[in-house]
């Protein structure tokens, strides 16, 4: 039985084929989200990967941010359910899920079963986001996918605002303007999006093992600058931008055989 | 359309339009209105002297204006208050009584941009004393003198107390209907409790009380039926703009009991008897309790919501946080380990007039309903 699970977030499009519950056949996604025609390129791109129709599917559930405007989607369910769902499938450790995606930052507290224990979402601000992830990287012109690699040379982390983008962006074109080395820099952005995503786990409560997804999980500087606030090791989700389309896929598979895998 | 909704129907559109409801009351008795800030004025002293008490609540809309007066963290509902006043939405009130105890309430009071007058009084924060009783008495005195000059009007003892009793009598009223409501969420869902209870701030008590009275006795006569959804207690300032309460409902939610200071704080006590009304008002604010506006030494709000949610039978507690508000922040760390504790369940909502995008409150409710 297939079952699949379609994540619309604000900057990407996420869909994850399950086979029988347990085997991701399909993990797909396209770097453009809601509105845009990447929700119908990611689903075309799964079904063509596998050589299956949506026919095929037993259930499709819909999540993220984006998740009412599925039309392919028989139910929609939250994106912290969702990542809970996945998270805790990939790793059944998990306590506490920090996920950061392009505007929204969240704590999940999880118990024994993986159900949501409670969990904090960011305030509408683009701080601590990927979104201010993007903007500072055009900032700086270094690829997101390079920022990693900066911050491991940084010598002196910049200080950077965690309160706002804009002020954030400025305090930024100061410094490179000023000669502060892109590496001290980066190493100030991901300090800044630590204290953010740190705020609201702290709210939380932490407890290991702490797991990270969301598409920022993919930039090592943000883990490592989360794992030091933290003072405790950071778990990177497997394939961190799939996992609530994983969630979903599996909440879809329980629901056809009503029962828990 | 039934009698009972027909009164959910009239409270609703007096709750949409304060001003026809000034309007109305000015046709009908000759006098006007006088605007009553929040938080906890006593309005029984303009009820006294005849005329219209219309609560101050800001309202929905985007701000421009305001900007110029106050800074970007100031509260959500101060900042459209700030931006109604000067667009001269409060100046038809003949003043404008303004209770201060917060810092944003505190500043305001002193850049008032309207034309009205504006009374400003203090609620004393070392309220457990009887000194407290007394301070307060005398600016409720002060209040009466200043109301009196500028409406020209007589406020008498027997004049006050008989008001305290009409609003006693409503709080009585409110207190029942709530309790009703908890047992009728198909009937009452989130936004039509909002209005019915937001109504009372721009009709004159006593109608209020009477139509109240009549929504109770029609609920009363019918059968409860099986609710299926989760019940959850309000905290906060107030749940508002209405999207934020169709979003509960949407999720299955009802609300079954509250403690927002726009709604039960404001009636979940009645003023004590006496004799004395300036005193009898006074000592409420003493006996007042589990208001983050309110100081209270041994933090009774927790243990007062955890009461609620037994009483209540609610499956958990919706925090309305109102956006910058720094007095109901610093509680909001104190319950909430309290609730953990008691295994309590709890979501936090921001709450923030100007917004127009719904989907971070979406997310947080649906995620919640799921979470239960």
């Amino acid at each position: 039985m297939f079952t699949m699970g379609i994540d619309i977030g604000s900057s990407s499009s996420k869909v994850v084929i399950l086979e029988d519950g347990v085997n991701i056949i399909a993990g797909e996604v396209i770097q453009i989200g809601t509105g845009s025609t990447g929700p119908k390129r990611v689903l075309d791109e799964a079904l063509s990967k596998v050589g299956l129709k949506l026919e095929d599917m037993a259930k499709i559930i819909a999540t993220g941010y984006g998740r009412s405007s599925v039309e392919e989607a028989h139910k929609q369910i939250s994106e912290i359910s969702c990542q809970a769902k996945g998270v805790f499938f990939l790793v059944p450790s998990a306590k506490l899920i920090i996920d950061i995606g392009g505007q929204d930052v969240k704590a999940i507290r999880l118990d024994s079963k993986g159900g949501v224990k409670q969990f904090f979402m960011n305030d509408k601000c683009a701080a601590g986001t990927g979104r201010f992830l993007d903007v500072m990287s055009r900032v700086l012109e270094v690829n997101l996918d390079e920022m990693a690699e900066y911050d491991a040379r940084a010598t002196e982390p910049a200080t950077v605002s965690s309160t706002c983008t804009v002020f954030a962006e400025s305090e930024v074109i100061s410094q490179l303007s000023n000669g502060v080395a892109k590496e001290n820099i980066i190493a100030g952005v991901h300090q800044s999006v630590a204290s953010k995503a740190c705020g609201l786990a702290y709210r939380c409560g932490v407890e290991e093992d702490i797991v990270m997804c969301g598409g920022v999980a993919k930039d090592l500087g943000v883990v490592r600058a989360i794992s030091k606030e933290l003072k405790k090791p950071v778990i990177v989700a497997p394939n961190p931008q799939i996992t609530a389309a994983l969630g979903a896929a599996i909440f879809a598979f329980e629901e056809v055989r009503g029962a828990n895998i | 359309m039934s009698r009972l909704e027909t009164i959910i129907s009239e409270l609703s559109s007096i709750s949409n339009n304060p001003r026809k409801a000034m309007e109305d009351y000015k046709k009908e008795t000759g006098k006007g209105s006088v605007g009553v800030m929040p938080y906890y004025a006593p309005e029984e002293i303009i009820h006294a002297a005849g005329f219209l008490p219309v609560g101050i609540w800001g309202g929905q809309k985007s701000i421009s204006k305001a900007r110029a007066y106050l800074p970007p963290f100031a509260c959500s509902i101060m900042q459209s208050v700030m931006e109604m006043q000067l667009e001269g939405v409060y100046d038809d009130l003949e003043a404008v009584l303004f209770p201060v105890p917060c810092d944003t309430l505190k500043c305001l009071s002193q850049k008032w941009k309207g034309t009205s007058p504006v009374i400003v009084f203090t609620h004393p924060q070392n309220r457990k004393l009887e000194a407290a009783n007394k301070f307060l008495a005398e600016e409720y005195r002060l209040v009466r003198e200043k109301l009196q000059t500028i409406l020209n009007v007589k406020i008498t003892d027997e004049a006050l107390n008989q008001s305290i009793e009409t609003y006693n009598e409503n709080r009585k009223a409110m207190r029942e209907f709530t309790d009703l409501a908890a047992n009728y969420p198909q009937i009452i869902d989130p936004k039509k409790r909002h209005a019915i209870i937001k109504a009372r701030f721009f009709m004159e008590k006593s109608k209020h009380t009477a139509m109240v009275k009549e929504l109770n006795s029609e609920l009363k006569s019918l059968p409860v039926e099986a609710f299926t959804g989760k019940k959850v207690v309000l905290t906060g300032i107030m749940a508002e703009p209405n999207e934020v309460l169709d979003i509960l409902k949407d999720n299955g939610f009802a609300v079954v009991a509250d403690d927002l200071a726009q709604e039960s704080r404001l009636f979940r006590n009645d003023v004590p008897s006496g004799t004395d009304p300036l005193y009898r008002l006074a000592k409420w604010w003493q006996e007042f309790d589990g208001c983050s506006l309110a100081t209270d030494a041994k933090k009774s709000r927790g243990p007062m919501m955890m009461d609620m949610v037994k009483g209540s039978k609610a499956d958990a507690v919706v925090v309305c946080m109102m956006k910058f508000c720094d007095p109901e922040e610093f509680d909001y760390p104190i319950y909430y380990r309290q609730f953990e504790e008691a295994g309590i369940k709890s979501l936090f909502i921001e709450i923030d007039l100007e917004t127009t995008s719904f989907e971070q409150t979406k997310t947080r409710v649906q995620s919640f309903s799921e979470m239960l």
